[in-house]
């Protein structure tokens, strides 16, 4: 709860400060009030928190996890941010503030203990990114992006909200434990709207997280919003929305799973497919990147397919695995487009020669993206895979490692570029900032994947 | 720290001082390489020399009775009803693995001494083949099979760099055909290996565990597991162990390259530069071998004792194929290539058959290659970097004008058809008898397989010295002038490079007992898994 | 009862009129009428506050905005761009089967779980600010960031900006 008061009131204390002209101030404020959010976080952990205000949210360890994993993709972002905003308009301030806005939203999200929260945190959150996405005002693809994700959002908030109500309208609750309880005492015998509103609720809820078939909007988004929202949709937004799903369906709809589980694994069935059929494709690296994010939504959804015990374990290792390389991928993208004014896999090529950091820190977040052993990608896989299989689900496996396959053939296309191409580039000046957040990247995802134990005994 | 984990780790550290060391010191890197290479050769030498024989010391299926070994709690996990997860850093080695990590660390040396053909970007190339290192010792040491996964796919990202960047012509495509094709077979090795993991328990702990030796053990199946001995679960409508073996099987079968599954080895050795190809052909294509006898023979013996005949038959089929192809070569360093996949046949034939003779003539063909192939690339390499060019009618008479090199050509190319005296004739003799005897001792592969096996020697010599008719033998005469002066005799390092290959041929041809008495308590250990 | 039905058959009339005229303010026109008809349903319901509400605030405020916006840009003529054949089928199937599975289980649902509401005052001005400044404190506090998100926007979006992007 403290987090979530901390961050509110970062986010104006950041709007005040835009309006006093102190520019100079906005990132080491932001970027300090987010650490102050962290540790508050993280000092919740293990705290047996109880549900407060009258059982609205619930900050468990679950949340403190997905929080602290939100705030530190958050931070990492504020920190490529550095002259970023400056280029686009002047209102750098209000920028901030809206990203802030968002993150509040999502804490909301991972901790919610009633429906009506998760209501309240996701339009926090996607209102807050419906402009962020239209940042850049005279461009046609942002603005096309922040349109599209406005009427789909809003559309999907519609099935989220009547799931909601028809869920009300049988267990009378908007409250998690309510609810579970509900379908508890009837092993059978529930009331079939409840059924409607369960559907109509994964129905939202994939749209959020962008998985197949509800996944139309995701690369027209990513792609026409400014680099660095796109790196913040695609990590932050994207573990919010499976967080708030996985606990949703982990506290109250378990009992169901012989109704949802077969939906849901089509859906993932068709996620993974989509996203790495079409990635292969691609030509331009960042719209590669949107179908890769998919893809790894369909890895993700694995977890709750095969919702149990080892599932949040499952995702929070994927989770952060893929938060760090999508970083480490938005980073030099944007470093790389700065230089050459597009983003195709050409434009990476020779950079071996001139940045060999950068194009290993990209390498190793590729490899990691692959799921090649001793990243943390790799680890992430293995967990999720390894959930499925706990529950005999071998054929979804086997679908998904012919997947990761052909994952590993577009990811090394960009590899391909760097190390094998030749071009007469000039060596990319990187900003300290750039080298800093590269370099944390680079670091937990190989020390997640040498020694995965630090968080894989969290939960 | 034991003396298995410097052995992994010491190419790792100087692999990490390369990378820091600033650009000027560049020279300097292939010396580093070199010592370490000489560091992990006098290792390995005192662990040959300290590893004991008998009874207490058979390892395969007896955690106990490996060497050396070292364990270190890696990852654990509480996942709730299946337990905790449980993968350690596990490792030890028994009769298999010690032979070979002699091997390893020999082929690597060479491959130091030949990498002074490089040219450009030491730093990455040097690195990467440190790390490259790393994973081959580590394959051959770990005991845990997660650990083992994770070493194996660390051995393809540094080829595949090695390949691609300074690699010939076609090299990126080569490079990704490698990676895809060994990927495909390794991830759904991990499904296997994620089945493993859930059916068997460690007998201690009660948690299930990837500790390979414990899967090698019947008792230790949960009765209800997937790939339990009593269970007889399907997959697919596939019984799940015949299917389990099958997928290792293959995973493998790609490394070795057994056909059909060889076609990734000629583009990757010729597209490779030297260095590599000796690493493929030495080190790579035994890391096959050890793994079907390591994992797919030991944890399914079942199935592999079913399947003996197929296997048997691919083995044959392999040794003929390859021979075949390879008569049809003009390219000097293809023909190599292919006579690797026929010779890499035998591996097969010897396994199936099942017999001790069989599988000792197997493990020596897997070493004697080693030397052999290498010895083999790095001929043609002497060749290839004076002109770059290695067809073999631009080539001829090179016999009075290069004599040491002839020299050693032929010692190879004798060595290699599998003439008595050489390694290569005791490691196919014994293959071929086991694969002779076993239709009497156990019926597993009938009698045609081994004359036909026989024939693929013939054919062997065929081309070989076909070859050396066409290259080193009649009138002098290259394709340009200027070669003439380019090609000129072997250096002092060249030499030096060649004279321990010829001597080890030599050695293990005269007195093979060095390898067999090693070996032997684990093959009869091995043996009594399929009774 | 038979009011109710008057009253959704209405309102189910009217929202499928607003997506078939051509002509973007007769659609609007149409939703006014919708919500007309919602208004009344929450009337029928005792949800006075609720009622009011949506009253002023969508018919009154934000339709006439709409009415206003589409007049200003002068939106008024038949500018339906012609979708795709297929893509209308695609859609009516989606739909229909949203409207298969939302009428099946309605059939389904017993007809004894019509319950009889425990709290006739419910919707009354009173208890609805009770509830939400008791229980439901927190999303209502929480809805104040959405707005001020919503507003920053707003100005972020509409504001004249020196600098070309």
């Amino acid at each position: 709860m403290s987090t979530l008061i901390v961050i509110s009131i970062l986010a104006i204390v950041v709007l005040y400060l835009g309006l006093f002209k102190a520019k100079q101030a906005l990132l080491p404020i932001s970027v300090l009030g987010l650490v102050a959010a962290l540790a508050l976080a993280i000092m919740e952990w293990n705290s047996n928190a109880a549900p407060i205000f009258s059982g609205m949210m619930h900050f468990d360890n679950f949340a403190v996890a997905f929080s602290s994993i939100c705030i530190i993709t958050t931070i990492l972002v504020f920190l490529l941010s550095k002259n970023y905003f400056e280029k686009i308009s002047d209102n750098v301030a209000e920028y901030y503030t809206l990203i802030l806005f968002a993150l509040s939203g999502i804490i909301v999200m991972v901790s919610y203990h009633n429906l009506s929260m998760l209501f309240v945190g996701l339009e926090i959150m996607s209102v807050s990114l419906y402009i962020l996405a239209g940042i850049k005002r005279k461009d046609f693809a942002s603005n096309e992006a922040a349109l599209k994700y406005f009427l789909m959002g809003a559309f999907s908030t519609g099935f989220l909200l009547f799931g909601i109500a028809l869920i009300y309208g049988a267990s009378k609750s908007f409250d998690l434990a309510v609810i579970a309880q509900y379908v508890i005492d009837r092993p059978t015998g529930i009331d079939p709207i409840f059924y409607v509103g369960l559907v109509l609720m994964i129905v939202g809820l994939c749209f959020k997280v962008g998985a197949a078939p509800f996944h139309f909007w995701t690369p027209d988004v990513y792609e026409g919003a400014p680099t660095l929202i796109t790196a913040f949709m695609s990590t932050v937004v994207k573990i919010a929305g499976f967080a708030a799903f996985l606990r949703l369906f982990s506290i109250c709809f378990a009992p169901l799973q012989d109704f949802w589980m077969p939906t849901l694994l089509v859906i993932t069935i068709l996620t993974l497919f989509v996203g790495n059929i079409t990635a292969l494709y691609q030509t331009n690296f960042k719209r590669m990147l949107a179908f890769s994010s998919i893809s790894h939504a369909g890895y993700m959804l694995f977890a709750i397919v095969a919702l149990g015990a080892a599932s949040t374990n499952a995702i929070f290792i994927y989770a952060a695995a893929y938060a760090v390389s999508s970083i480490t991928a938005f980073a030099v993208l944007m470093l790389v487009k700065a230089k050459t004014g597009s983003e195709n896999f050409e434009d990476f090529n020779g950079l071996a020669k001139s940045n060999p950091f950068l194009a290993f820190a990209l390498t190793v977040a590729m490899l990691s993206f692959a799921g090649i052993p001793l990243t943390a990608g790799f680890i992430g896989k293995f967990f999720v895979f390894n959930a499925a299989l706990a529950q005999y689900h071998t054929w979804l496996v086997a679908i998904a490692v012919v997947n990761a396959i052909i994952g590993v053939f577009y990811y090394f296309k960009v590899i391909v570029a760097m190390y094998f191409k030749d071009n007469q580039t000039k060596q990319i000046a990187t900003p300290a900032y750039f080298n800093f957040v590269l370099g944390v990247s680079l670091i937990i995802t190989l020390v997640l994947g040498i020694y995965p134990s630090f968080i894989t005994n969290l939960f | 720290m034991g003396l298995l984990s410097i052995l992994i780790f010491v190419p790792l550290l100087f692999g990490l001082t390369i990378l820091l060391l600033p650009k000027k010191y560049s020279q300097s890197y292939k010396y580093f390489t070199v010592a370490v290479a000489v560091i992990q050769l006098a290792i390995t030498a005192y662990l040959y020399c300290q590893f004991q024989t008998g009874a207490a010391f058979t390892g395969v299926n007896q955690l106990d009775s490996y060497q050396f070994k070292e364990y270190l709690p890696w990852i654990r996990l509480d996942i709730g009803k299946f337990g905790a997860l449980q993968i350690d850093y596990l490792l030890g080695v028994d009769g298999f693995s010690i032979p070979l990590l002699f091997l390893s660390a020999l082929v690597m040396l060479i491959a130091a001494l030949s990498s002074w053909e490089i040219k450009e970007n030491h730093k990455g190339y040097f690195s990467l083949m440190m790390l490259l290192n790393t994973a081959i010792m580590g394959v051959f040491c770990a005991l845990d099979i997660f650990l083992f996964y994770v070493f194996y796919e660390l051995m393809l990202l540094p080829l595949y760099f090695l390949i691609g960047i300074w690699g010939g012509v076609r090299r990126e495509y080569a490079a990704i055909k490698f990676f895809l094709y060994t990927l495909l077979g390794s991830v759904f090795m991990l499904l296997v290996i994620a089945g493993l993991y859930f059916s068997v328990i460690d007998p201690l702990t009660g948690n299930h565990t990837f500790n390979m030796v414990h899967m090698m053990n019947p008792q230790n199946y949960v009765p209800d597991g997937i790939f339990s001995f009593l269970a007889h679960q399907d997959i697919l409508g596939i019984p799940a162990r015949l299917l389990g073996f099958i997928v290792v099987f293959i995973a493998f079968a790609i490394k070795v390259p057994i056909v059909p599954f060889h076609t990734w080895l000629p583009d990757a050795h010729v597209e490779a530069p030297t260095p590599i190809s000796i690493i493929l052909a030495g080190v790579l294509l035994k890391v096959g071998g050890y793994g079907i006898i390591r994992i797919a023979y030991s944890i399914f013996p079942d199935v592999a004792l079913n399947l003996s005949f197929y296997i048997g038959l691919l083995g044959v089929i392999s040794i003929l194929y390859g021979a075949m192809v390879a008569l049809a070569q003009t390219d000097l360093k293809r023909l190599i290539a292919y006579s690797s996949v026929s010779h890499m046949g035998f591996v097969l034939l010897g396994l199936a058959s099942l017999t001790s003779e069989g599988i000792s003539g197997a493990m020596m063909q897997m070493i004697s290659h080693g030397f052999l192939s290498v010895m083999l690339f790095f001929i043609v390499g002497v060749v290839y970097n004076r002109v770059h060019d290695r067809y073999i009618y631009n080539f001829r008479g090179l016999a009075t004008h290069m004599p040491i090199y002839t020299g050693f050509v032929m010692i190879a190319f004798f060595a290699s058809l599998g003439l008595p005296g050489f390694s290569a004739f005791i490691a196919e003799a014994f293959s071929l008898i086991g694969a002779f005897n076993s239709e009497s001792v156990n019926g597993l592969i009938p009698r045609w397989m081994a004359i036909l096996g026989s024939f693929g020697i013939l054919l062997g010599a065929a081309y070989l010295l076909w070859t050396l008719q066409r290259m080193f033998f009649g009138q002098l005469r290259v394709k340009e002038e200027n070669w003439l002066i380019k090609l000129k005799d072997l250096n002092v390092r060249e030499i030096l490079t060649l004279v321990p290959l010829a001597f080890f041929a030599i050695l293990l041809g005269v007195i093979p007992s060095l390898v067999f008495n090693i070996i032997n308590t684990s093959v009869n250990q091995f043996i009594l898994l399929f009774t | 009862m038979s009011l109710f039905y008057v009253v959704a058959f209405l309102s189910i009339i009217f929202a499928l009129l607003v997506i078939f005229t051509k002509n973007p303010v007769h659609s609007v026109l149409y939703l006014i009428a919708t919500f007309f008809t919602f208004t009344i349903h929450y009337i029928i319901l005792n949800a006075q506050f609720l009622a009011v509400v949506n009253f002023i605030v969508y018919m009154g405020a934000i339709m006439v905005l709409f009415l206003f916006v589409l007049m200003l840009m002068n939106l008024n003529t038949d500018t339906e761009p012609m979708k795709s054949t297929l893509l209308k089928v695609v859609g009516a199937i989606a739909g229909g089967c949203l409207l298969v599975t939302l009428v099946g289980s309605m059939k389904t649902l017993s007809s004894a779980s019509t319950t009889a509401m425990d709290n006739t005052g419910i919707g009354l001005v009173e208890n609805l600010g009770k509830v939400l400044f008791s229980d439901f404190l927190l999303p209502f506090e929480l809805s104040s960031i959405l707005l001020l998100a919503a507003m920053v926007g707003a100005v972020l979006l509409a504001k004249k900006d020196n600098k070309t992007a």
